[in-house]
């Protein structure tokens, strides 16, 4: 029965392999580092957006070329340019990043920018053309405009933002190269993500382990699944 | 008093109007009539000051808009008023609906602090809003959600919008055309309530029982150009023109 195997887990989840602090440390990492790397991306992502949905220019369509392809591009890659980036000989050398949750932020803000981009710009194209022409001749200027139609594509929006997060928070190859998986001598994590360190307990034979993050990771997306579709549900707007 | 004088406009090589004049006043409906793709809507467009003639002028109150500087043709632009044949409603209540035109002309700062008093005041909604919604019989319906409407209610919540800031002159694009006959009839009533504040209306429409009925002059728009334009009870009863005397007929068929 459910029940019956749901209560003979308990005392297999309370004699955990691992030390107090440290799964709690992983989530931390993980969480700041998509949290803050989904936000930056959406605050470059989205008015990008806006713009290529309403501004035609030269080259316009290469640029949407480049966003679609930018979705599809391997991690690791990524995470090996901006292991180059942050490298001493690199650009930012001096800024001291590598190994870091900065650095790992790095790499996925461009990993979580191309869908964000490209997901809200086909939503805020997909806006009625009517809405548009109703805002301009009631006497919207263009930055009005650009409001009402954010505003009707605001789900697209939300889920543009979710892929993002998802993307970011699952990524293993490029975390793994410019965050190194590292944990402290007391074993709390530094830049070890749930993803990492699955990685890393699924070699080592630890199973249980990998099997408890990887619960607690599917339960943090579908915890931020389930938030972020409450605030876009109808039930909150004015 | 809104005014287009020798209008030409085309669209590439295809010349949708030619040597065009029509105007409107201030309490008096012009129904412009005439087969589909004739070029009402781009009339309408030109009416709107959202498209440039490519001869000719449009003036409102003796200012032509186009030239002016894009401040002061917005400034003008915003004492028209236009419902378009699909409602368009933003999906958002009734009343953020309604008093989309108001609150775009008001200032940042005091549209945030609306914003925020909003939040602690409930459904304060401005009499505008109010008068507007009474004009076409939805006063109940202000907090309600636009897309839980029907089709004609939506209509007539449009109708409402662009009512609600008290424009000069009303632009109808088909306003009926996909309407039941009540809806229709609520919505003639209000055309004619708009006309009773001063408002001047042309209405674009290829239902010449509706032109009939609601308007003082009628345009007859066939082809590239005004065939005739002048009161309505001489237009059907008496047209000098004879292709306007074939279209009401019906002979003329498009």
């Amino acid at each position: 029965m459910p029940v019956d195997s749901a209560v003979q887990l308990v005392p297999a989840l309370l004699d955990l392999p691992f030390r107090e602090g440290y799964v709690r440390s992983i989530i931390v990492v993980s969480l700041y580092v998509s949290v803050l790397a989904v936000t930056l991306s959406t605050l470059v992502s989205v008015p990008v957006a806006v713009l290529l949905g309403f501004a035609d220019f030269p080259g316009k369509r290469f640029v949407k070329s480049v966003i679609n392809t930018g979705m599809g591009f391997p991690s690791v890659v990524v995470g090996l340019v901006v292991l180059f980036a942050v490298s001493n000989q690199g650009p930012l050398g001096s800024l001291n990043l590598i190994f870091t949750k900065e650095a790992m932020i790095m790499s996925q803000f461009v990993l979580a920018t191309p869908p964000i981009t490209a997901i809200s710009l086909a939503a805020i194209t997909g806006v009625d053309d009517g809405v548009r022409d109703a805002a301009r001749v009631l006497g919207g200027t263009r930055l009005d405009v650009a409001l009402v139609v954010l505003k009707e594509a605001r789900y697209g929006i939300a889920t543009a933002i979710l892929a993002g997060f998802g993307r970011a928070i699952s990524e293993v190859g490029s975390v793994l190269i410019v965050g190194g998986n590292i944990t402290s001598a007391d074993g709390i994590s530094k830049t070890r993500t749930l993803t990492t360190a699955i990685q890393l307990e699924a070699r080592q034979g630890q199973y249980q382990t990998a099997m408890v993050l990887g619960a607690v990771l599917v339960a943090l997306v579908l915890t931020v699944n389930a938030v972020v579709v409450r605030f876009g549900d109808r039930g909150v707007q004015s | 008093m809104l005014r287009v004088a020798n209008a030409s406009r085309s669209y590439g090589d295809e010349t949708v109007l030619r040597n065009l004049s029509i105007e409107v006043g201030s309490g008096e409906v012009v129904a412009v009539i005439g087969p589909s793709g004739v070029g009402k809507t781009t009339l309408l467009r030109l009416l709107a000051l959202s498209l440039e003639p490519d001869e000719g002028t449009v003036a409102l109150d003796g200012t032509d808009a186009w030239a002016v500087d894009a401040a002061e043709r917005r400034a003008l632009r915003r004492r028209v008023g236009m419902v378009f044949q699909e409602a368009s409603l933003f999906d958002a209540s009734v009343a953020r609906n309604v008093e989309y035109g108001l609150r775009v002309r008001r200032s940042w700062r005091d549209r945030l602090h609306d914003e925020v008093a909003g939040l602690v005041r409930s459904n304060g909604v401005a009499d505008a809003v109010h008068e507007a919604l009474d004009v076409v019989g939805l006063t109940q319906k202000v907090v309600q959600q636009a897309d839980s409407l029907s089709g004609g209610e939506a209509q007539r919540v449009s109708f409402a919008r662009a009512l609600a800031y008290e424009p000069d002159v009303l632009l109808l694009d088909e306003p009926t055309s996909d309407l039941d006959p009540r809806n229709t009839a609520v919505i003639e009533d209000a055309i004619g309530e708009a006309r009773d504040r001063g408002i001047g209306v042309v209405a674009a429409t290829h239902d010449m029982h509706q032109a009939e009925r609601v308007a003082d002059r009628v345009a007859v728009l066939l082809d590239d150009g005004i065939t005739e334009i002048g009161p309505t009870e001489r237009i059907f009863e008496d047209p000098s023109d004879e292709r306007t005397r074939k279209f009401i007929s019906g002979e003329l068929v498009y």
